[in-house]
Parts: C-alpha cells; sequence; structure tokens
C-alpha cells in the first residue's frame, strides 16, 4: 500500500477535480493491494497449521509414500487420534498440563492482583523500586536462568516433578500479569475510592467490591496470558522433567512422540494439534480479550 | 536374595513360559511383598512393543521372588534419559538402577553398584562379554554396571540389494549370504570399494542415506569409520593426538570424498533422517539397526522386501562395527541391591536376552558372542535372511567399536554429545577449510572440554 | 505498562500527605504496612525465582566443570577462546536482529493493510493473522520442521512443482540459520502485526485529513503523520521482540539442536548444550550470562524512553 500510493502519480497532478477522481481510484487501489497482501499473508500464517492438520489425518503408509502431492489427504483416517487419546500416557501429559496451569494461573493472579493494587493505589517505601522491578523482571528470559533454576529445583528434590514447575513457572507468569493490572487500576479513577474510604471501606473490601469488579477485562486479559504462558511453557519442562509420568504436554509431545530413530508423524502432529488446542479454543471465544490484554502495555503509554 | 539365585532349571522353565506367554504384561506386579520393592528407568525402545519384553521378564520375575517391580521407561531423544541419571547421580536418589548410554557409565562409576559377582557367573555360562562393553563398564578394576541385551545395537549397512547391484554392480547378497559364510568378493568390501558404489548410486538419483549430523548414528558410524583407518583423536589420558596423526588425516580425508556422493543436507540429518531415505526409497543404503527395514515392512513394503544387511566396509585397519552398547547400573545408593542384582542376572540368561531380541524383532544384542546365534536373525523376513548379518558373526572378521574410544569417560561423554568427529568433516566438506584447519579446531575444541 | 506503574507511584506520592493530619499519618503508616505485605508475594516470586537464580548463576559461572574449586573468570576466558562459542555470539545478534527487523516490516505492512479494509472485515482477517501467534511455539516448530524433512519436504514439493530447485533446508548452513528466521518471524510477526494496529487506530483520522488537505501524498501521510505517533510504540515493541528473540530457544531445540556443525546455536541452546547435556554446569551458566549485556542494554534503553515519554505527557 505505502509503494502504491507513493508510486501512483496521479497524486503529483494538479486540478482539485482531477484531485478528487484520482483519490478515489488511489482508495481503490489500496484496497486491492490490502486484500491481496492480506490473501497472501493468511496462506502464509495458515499453512503450516493447515499441512499439520492434513499429515494428522494420513495413515503412516500414506505419510511414507512420497509419490504425489503432500498437501492433500487421499484416504483421511482418525486412527492417529484415536491412538494419542487412548494411549494413558498421552492423557497423563494433558491431565499434567491442566494441573500444571490451574495452579500456576490462580497463583499468579492471586500474588499480581494484590500486588498490582498495593503498587497501583496503596505505597509503600520503595514501590516506585519495586514497580521499574516488575518491569525489568520482564525483560529477564527463562533461557537466562534455567541452569541456577535447575539447581535450585535440584536441592529442593523437585527435578521431575510438576510441582517443581508450578514452583517456576511464575516467573513466567507474575510479572507481565501484575504489569497489566497496575494499568487497569490505574485507569480507575481516584473519585471511586475516595468515596468508598469515606464509607468506611477498608482496604481488601475497596480491592473485591470495586477494584475486580471494575477491572475485570483486564482480569479475564491477565488470565489468559497466565494461562497461554503456562501452557506453552517450554524451557522449564525440558531442563527439569525427563520422566513421562510427571511431563506436560508440550515437552510430552516433543520428546515422546518423537522416537529417536523410528516415529509416526500422523501422530506425532495429531499430538502437536491436540497439545494446541486449548489456548486456541480460549483464543477463539475470548479473542478481544486475548488482544487487548496484549496491546494494553503498548496502547496506555 | 543373592541367595535366591534361581536355577539353571527353573530359568529355562520362565524363559520357556516367556516365550510362550509373548504378549505384555503389567509393569506394575504386586506380590506378597517379602522381596521389597524395586524401581527401574530402562530406555525406552525405539521399536514399537519393544519395551513389552522388559515388562514380561520384570512381571514374571517379580512374582516368583515376592518383589513388587515398577519399571519406568525413558526416551534418549533430547537426552532425556542421560538428563535423568545426571540428575539422580547428583542428588543420590530416585531409581533402585538405570539403563546407561555408552559413555555414562564410566562418568558416574563411583555412584554405581560393583557387580563383579553376577558378572563372573554371566561369563563362566556363555563366555566372555563383548570386550566394548566390557571397555566401558569396568573402571577401576570393577564391573559397574551389566551390559544390557535391550536397546543394544549394531549400525551395519543396510543395502538396497537391487539398486546396488543395478547402479553399482555389486551383489551384496551373494558377497554376505545368509548362510553364515563370506561369498565372493566379501574381501573387495572396502571403503574404497564403498565410495564407488557410493558415488554409482549418486549419479543414479539413490544416494547413500549416511547421517553427518550429531545424533547418535552419525557419530557411530564415523566413529566406526575412524576406527578402521586406525585414527584415534586422544589417547586414553584424554590428551589429544592430534597433530601429525596421518592416520586421522586419511580417516578425515575419506569422509570428505565419500561426503561429495551423499545427499546435501546430511549435515543436519537426525537418527530419523536415515530410515525416512530408505523408506521413502529415494537411498540405496544406511547405517542402521533393523529398526528402518521394519518400518518400511510396515509403511512402504516394496523398499522393505529390497534390503539386505551387510557388515560394515572394512578400512587399513580392519573392520569395524558400529556399537552402541546400554549397560544396567545399579545406584550404590539403592535400598534393594541384591534383588536389583538378581533381577538383572535373570535378564541376562540367554533366555531372557533371546526373548528381549524376538520382541525387538531382532533389534537387541546381546553382549555375549555366543549369542549371536538366535533364530529371528535367519528367520525375519522379507526377504528371508534379510537381517542374518546383522549381528556380529566370526566370519566377518570385524570388531565392535564406540566412537571416541580410548578416550577417558568424561570427556568421551562430551566428545559424543558435542558430534566432533562428524563436525571436522563437516568443517572441510562443508566449510571449505582445509583438514590442517579442521585438525587445528579439533584439537583446540579438545583441550577447551578438558580445561577448568 | 512499566510506565503506568512508575506514573502511579509517582503522581500517587503527592496525594497522601497532601490530606495531612495526626489519624491520616497513622492510617498511611498503615496503609503502607499493608501495601507491603499484599506486594509481598510479588517481592518474593522477583527475590526468590529472579533476583536470586540469577546471583547464583554468577556464582556457578566462577567454578570448575565438577563445582568443586573456584576459578574465577576462567569459563569466560575458555569461552572467548573457543571458536564455536564466538559463532554463537555472532549467530544469536544476526538471528536477533534479523528477525526483529522483519518482524516489525512485515508486521508494519500488515497492521496497515487491515487498517486499510473496512472495520467489519478486519475481525475476520486478524483472527486468521494471530493464529501462529497462539499454538504455543515449541508445537508449530514441529509443523515446520516436517514441512523442511529432507525426504518427505511438502515446501521443495512446492518448489519443484513450481519448477524450482529443491533446497536442503536444514543442512546446509545458509538455509538452515534462513529457515530458523523464517518460523520465527513467522511466529512472531503478529504480535507486532496487532501491536502496530492498535496504535494506528489511536491515531486520529482528521490529522491525515489534514495532511491530505495540506496536499501531502500517501507516503509523506505515512512519513510525517504515522510514523511519528507510532515512533514510542515502534521503539517498545522492537526493544522488547529483541529481548525474547534474542533469548530464543524452542526453534532452535525442536528445527535444528544448533547443526550443522553448531552454526544455528544461539545463547539459550548452547547454553543447554555445554551445561545440561555435556553436564558442565557451571560454563552453561557462564554461556547464558553473556545474554546480559544485552538485556541491559536494551532494558536501560526501554527505561529511558518510557520515561521520556512520562515527562513528554505530563
Amino acid at each position: 500500500m505505502m509503494s502504491a500510493s507513493a508510486a501512483s502519480p496521479s497524486a503529483v497532478l494538479p486540478g482539485v477535480a482531477r484531485k478528487v477522481g484520482s483519490l478515489r481510484k488511489e482508495r481503490r487501489w489500496a484496497l486491492i493491494t490490502a486484500y491481496v497482501s492480506l490473501v497472501v499473508a493468511a496462506i502464509v500464517m495458515l499453512a503450516p497449521p493447515f499441512y499439520m492438520l492434513i499429515t494428522s489425518l494420513k495413515t503412516s503408509a500414506e505419510i511414507s509414500n512420497p509419490v504425489g502431492t503432500p498437501w492433500i489427504v487421499r484416504n483421511p483416517t482418525l486412527e492417529n487420534y484415536w491412538a494419542l487419546i487412548s494411549d494413558p500416557m498421552f492423557r497423563g501429559f494433558f491431565f499434567n498440563s491442566i494441573k500444571i496451569t490451574a495452579a500456576v494461573v490462580c497463583v499468579t493472579m492471586v500474588i499480581s492482583v494484590l500486588a498490582a493494587f498495593s503498587l497501583a493505589r496503596m505505597k509503600f517505601f520503595g514501590s516506585g523500586l519495586l514497580a521499574t522491578g516488575v518491569f525489568l523482571t520482564y525483560l529477564v528470559p527463562d533461557t537466562l536462568l534455567f541452569i541456577p533454576l535447575y539447581q535450585i529445583v535440584g536441592g529442593l528434590g523437585l527435578l521431575n516433578s510438576i510441582w517443581g514447575l508450578v514452583l517456576v513457572y511464575p516467573t513466567l507468569t507474575v510479572p507481565f500479569c501484575t504489569w497489566i493490572m497496575i494499568g487497569y487500576f490505574a485507569s480507575i479513577p481516584k473519585e471511586l475510592d475516595e468515596a468508598a474510604l469515606i464509607d468506611g471501606a477498608n482496604w481488601m473490601q475497596m480491592l473485591t467490591k470495586i477494584f475486580i469488579p471494575v477491572a475485570l477485562p483486564g482480569i479475564i486479559a491477565a488470565t489468559i496470558f497466565a494461562f497461554t504462558v503456562s501452557w506453552a511453557a517450554f524451557v522449564y519442562p525440558t531442563a527439569f522433567i525427563t520422566r513421562p509420568d510427571e511431563m506436560p504436554l508440550t515437552i510430552g509431545v516433543v520428546s515422546q512422540l518423537i522416537r529417536g530413530d523410528t516415529f509416526a508423524w500422523g501422530q506425532l502432529m495429531a499430538g502437536a494439534l491436540l497439545a494446541a488446542l486449548p489456548p486456541v479454543i480460549v483464543y477463539a471465544f475470548l479473542m478481544d480479550y486475548y488482544i487487548a490484554g496484549l496491546t494494553a502495555g503498548a496502547t496506555k503509554g | 536374595m543373592a541367595g535366591n539365585r534361581l536355577s539353571r532349571r527353573t530359568m529355562l522353565r520362565s524363559g520357556a513360559g516367556v516365550v510362550a506367554a509373548g504378549t505384555l504384561g503389567a509393569p506394575m506386579v504386586h506380590a506378597q511383598g517379602t522381596g521389597g520393592s524395586l524401581r527401574f528407568a530402562f530406555w525406552d525402545h525405539w521399536v514399537p512393543g519393544g519395551n513389552d519384553a522388559l515388562k514380561k521378564l520384570a512381571a514374571d520375575w517379580g512374582e516368583k521372588n515376592r518383589v513388587n517391580v515398577s519399571l519406568d521407561f525413558i526416551n534418549t531423544t533430547g537426552n532425556q534419559l542421560q538428563l535423568t541419571a545426571a540428575a539422580q547421580a547428583q542428588s543420590g536418589n530416585g531409581h533402585d538402577g538405570i539403563s546407561l548410554t555408552p559413555w555414562d557409565v564410566g562418568a558416574y562409576a563411583d555412584r554405581l553398584e560393583p557387580v563383579d559377582d553376577v558378572i563372573q557367573r554371566l561369563e563362566a555360562k556363555y563366555g566372555q562379554i563383548n570386550p566394548v562393553a566390557k571397555f566401558l563398564a569396568v573402571h577401576g578394576g570393577k564391573w559397574r554396571g551389566i551390559p544390557a541385551t535391550s536397546g543394544t545395537q549394531n549400525k551395519p549397512a543396510c543395502v538396497r540389494f537391487d539398486l546396488m547391484q543395478e547402479h553399482a554392480g555389486i551383489d551384496v547378497r551373494a558377497m554376505w549370504p545368509a548362510s553364515g559364510e563370506r561369498g565372493p568378493g566379501a574381501d573387495t568390501w572396502t571403503w574404497d570399494t564403498f565410495l564407488k558404489a557410493a558415488e554409482a548410486c549418486q549419479k543414479a538419483g539413490f544416494p547413500f542415506g549416511l547421517p553427518m549430523g550429531q545424533f547418535s548414528d552419525a557419530v557411530d558410524w564415523v566413529g566406526a569409520l575412524f576406527l578402521s583407518y586406525g585414527a584415534q583423536i586422544t589417547n586414553a589420558k584424554g590428551e589429544p593426538t592430534i597433530k601429525g596423526n596421518e592416520k586421522l588425516k586419511q580417516a578425515i580425508d575419506y569422509g570428505v570424498r565419500l561426503s561429495k556422493f551423499l545427499p546435501n543436507d546430511v549435515w543436519a540429518w537426525d537418527d530419523a533422517s536415515n530410515n525416512r531415505a530408505l523408506i521413502s526409497g529415494k537411498s540405496a543404503l544406511v547405517f542402521n539397526p533393523p529398526s528402518a527395514w521394519a518400518v518400511a515392512k510396515r509403511d512402504n513394503i516394496a523398499v522393505a522386501e529390497k534390503c539386505w544387511t551387510v557388515p560394515m566396509p572394512a578400512g587399513p585397519a580392519g573392520r569395524f562395527l558400529a556399537y552402541l552398547p546400554f549397560t544396567t547400573g545399579i545406584w550404590s545408593f539403592g535400598k534393594n541391591k541384591a534383588a536389583a542384582k538378581a533381577m538383572l542376572e535373570f535378564f541376562s540368561q540367554r533366555e531372557s536376552a533371546e526373548f528381549t531380541t524376538n520382541t525387538s524383532g531382532g533389534y537387541d544384542i546381546p553382549p555375549f558372542a555366543t549369542m549371536s546365534d538366535f533364530k529371528i536373525w535367519e528367520t525375519q523376513n522379507p526377504p528371508v535372511g534379510t537381517i542374518a548379518n546383522y549381528p556380529l558373526k566370526p566370519h566377518h572378521q570385524a570388531k565392535t567399536s564406540i566412537a571416541f574410544d580410548p578416550a577417558p569417560p568424561e570427556l568421551a561423554s562430551q566428545m559424543y554429545i558435542q558430534a566432533l568427529n562428524t563436525k571436522v568433516i563437516a568443517r572441510v566438506a562443508q566449510g571449505g577449510e582445509t583438514i590442517d584447519q579442521a585438525m587445528g579446531w579439533l584439537e583446540r575444541e579438545i583441550n577447551n572440554m578438558r580445561r577448568g | 505498562m512499566a510506565l503506568d506503574a512508575t506514573t502511579i507511584t509517582e503522581t500517587g506520592r503527592p496525594a497522601a500527605p497532601a490530606t495531612g493530619g495526626m489519624t491520616l499519618q497513622r492510617f498511611a503508616r498503615r496503609r503502607s504496612t499493608i501495601a507491603f505485605l499484599m506486594a509481598l508475594p510479588l517481592i518474593a516470586v522477583i527475590a526468590g525465582l529472579v533476583a536470586w537464580p540469577a546471583g547464583y548463576a554468577i556464582y556457578l559461572s566462577t567454578l570448575n566443570r565438577r563445582m568443586t574449586s573456584f576459578i574465577g573468570l576462567g569459563n569466560f576466558e575458555i569461552l572467548l577462546d573457543s571458536e564455536t562459542f564466538r559463532m554463537v555470539i555472532w549467530q544469536s545478534c544476526i538471528f536477533a536482529i534479523t528477525a526483529v527487523v522483519l518482524k516489525a516490516l512485515l508486521g508494519f505492512w500488515l497492521a496497515h493493510m487491515l487498517h486499510h479494509i473496512p472495520t467489519k472485515g478486519q475481525r475476520v482477517w486478524r483472527g486468521m493473522l494471530l493464529l501462529p501467534w497462539v499454538v504455543p511455539p515449541a508445537l508449530s516448530t514441529l509443523g515446520w520442521w516436517w514441512m523442511f524433512d529432507p525426504s518427505y519436504s511438502s515446501l521443495n514439493w512446492l518448489l519443484t512443482a513450481m519448477g524450482g530447485p529443491s533446497i536442503p533446508w536444514l543442512g546446509e548452513p545458509g538455509w538452515a540459520r534462513a529457515s530458523v528466521i523464517i518460523v520465527n518471524v513467522w511466529a512472531g510477526t503478529p504480535f507486532f502485526m496487532i501491536m502496530y494496529l492498535a496504535a494506528l487506530k489511536s491515531v486520529p483520522d482528521q490529522l491525515y485529513e489534514a495532511a491530505a488537505i495540506d496536499g501531502a501524498t500517501g507516503w509523506q501521510g505515512l512519513r510525517f503523520v504515522t510514523l511519528p505517533m507510532m515512533r514510542n510504540i515502534i521503539s517498545i515493541t522492537v526493544l522488547f521482540s529483541l529481548i525474547v528473540t534474542f533469548a530464543n530457544y524452542d526453534i532452535v531445540r525442536v528445527l535444528t539442536n544448533g547443526g550443522p556443525r553448531d552454526l544455528t546455536h544461539v545463547f539459550a541452546s548452547y547454553a543447554f548444550q555445554v551445561g545440561v547435556l555435556s553436564g558442565n554446569i557451571p560454563r552453561g551458566a557462564a554461556v547464558s550470562l553473556f545474554m546480559f549485556p544485552l538485556l541491559a542494554t536494551v532494558a536501560f534503553f526501554m527505561l529511558r524512553g518510557v520515561n521520556q515519554r512520562n515527562r513528554e505527557m505530563a
């Protein structure tokens, strides 16, 4: 679009009438460029998931046959999905992911709502520093911390345990969720809490009766974020979990369905799609919250 | 529990029962516990159903000896098994015993229970244990683990005999028949012949599928290639023996020349890529255990029918066969070490080993040369005898080998994981360095590993 | 958002003393105690799970392989001596910079395109284009890995069908690096797109109309209206993504494992290989600490940008 309009010669032509006409033409071209770009982008963006779906519906024999296009499925079968769903190990991954995610989301939300309220509305010695600290913490990647955490988690005897993951995942979720919540709480007008204070409400009541209900969209956005991050976490489980019965889905699919030397691509793709399903479903239904949470930091500034 | 040792006769009976029963047993056996409980971590077998053998054996043994046995199977994908062993060795708690990859026995020798008594009895019965397995398991004069059958594999050549005949003019079935003798031309099966065949097949559009990346298939076959040129990278103390090492230079040079006739992306192949190359029908030869053939049999029978396993080619220093042995170690911090030993001894009996090998479709290689005559290797088909030459047999006139032999285990395991032997070839063939530059890099890399 | 945090605490500060009075003072004291208690779990997380491990990493990096003796900066020295590691530094930078620039450009372009179509159609397109960002990257990378497979590559099938050559995606260093970048760009572009779209929507239409009346071309509108209005969000998004991309692990782990010849390793994957897989924890810790200078620089610029903006807006 930028290049199209920049190249359009009409813009430099003099004459008001012509200019209006050329503007309309320019708009039409812009629209066409926009749709063409979006179609191309959508094809590129959706091709890998589509190909994963296609592969997951094929039999091993069809996958192994290099003749013909790999992009269509000739004899669709659900056997890969059935094999996974009926496999207690795979169901175990699912339950582990659910347990870990539920625990982490609860812990995260309690920590960050309390902290955000305290940082946005109350204050104490060093609270400004702490707010900056939250921001900086969010910038520290998990790949910097996993080696010392490996030693620490090992020292606590929590290697190969989902509770070890529940312990360390908050490093991924708490800073950003606190960050989102501070923004939402800060946008609530001061008059509201002054009124509440005059009515004799204490701080806890103010939080539960006023702030949480008013900032509910923010809480949903933060919850979705915490959910997505703990569902997709990869570095920590790769480093801390090696026993199949304690693995969450992401690492379970990557490490257990990839057999070193002989493995079933159909099942692998089916497993990856099944594992990706919960975030996609949440996203499909709550897309607006999702995006609101994502952009909250940026647009508020 | 040591006194609980099973007599030869009960052993035979249970072995026979095992073979007859066949199918999988529950991994957990609740017997009236007088013998306590045992928990083992074994390598998660790549052959579908391959774990069932150990499950069944453990169940039978546990029932007979009133021990609650539970087994975990841990994959080597992403080095999980190695990581589990490392974590348990460090924390001093975990399973009673665990499958160890080749060099890990030495790395954790001081935390492993000596098993010399078991080995003595086994060797008295079945003869010497494979020398490579022994080299890896014996530290400080003591056996620190029992060489395992399950998971232990050779990596001979799995050849598409039709393509080899058509394009390279070599009849591998005549050269290495299933009958256990050398056929005509077996003496010419050298790396030089191999190179010519590789070129011919590549020209015909069926390049050999030899991985050159960082996974064990690649490291193992290149390790065997180096040894067959007499090329050692370090001595037994771990000091690099690279400068002016003409044999090493020759081996690297050969690897570089050979790689010209391989697919251009072998540098990134993993353990499965060579299998896929074979199964897709695009490749005339891979170095692999029979799993590649077995999956072809399932998914692309037309390819499987044309496969024939033959020994690796010979070099100036002899014929070496890439060998990846697993060793089962018993942690010295375990609570039930006597029972653990007794169970592993039972697993090592000929009947148990044969059952294990049968369950894996002939994939598993027992550590005793006297057990290279299991029927399954003769009978597997199509075509009948296709993996007859998979175990090392006397007429191959070959030795098993492990990459980076004879380095000390701690260094060797790092070199193995970092795949220094394939990388040194890749630096020349793909990176455009001279052999001397690449060897200089190799020496510096090893010195860096030894520092600190 | 840090912006909000700092704004609030700074603007909030004068509010309490202003009320004055004895009881209020006591109240404020009580209030700050409660506030501190409420923030305590957060402090525990930051101190116990981030600050302490980070410090511990520094300590670890000064030990020898067996963690039995102190070797000072020995690990850093050995690493800098190693050609492989010098390549890893170089590769990490190339990877992060190329990927972030591509993501920013493509994201900007797509956001622009989305902004130009009628509002009611935007939702569907946005939904489709965001999908790569929603799927956990380790899993979508599996799909890419399968598309790059040497024997069965569906991408090569498309290329050969169109008369092109088949490409050794993961086998040849140049292509392998490109593949890692492609997957990262694929997964990360939607994030940029959505951030820029939000920013574009916040630019008032009157500004464009005014510019059009002044005779500005589309390009000039972009150059003199859009870009200045979006400057902050562009810089924040880019800086933030730079960190995330620089620290990326899952794509390299699944796609190439660092190969061929370690030429696609980035800091994180190399730290994993050296520290955890080869069992040299201290050296692995040293590798990951090399990420620190870059992180500190980026954090400095982000904080500065954020504070600057605060002052501008105040």
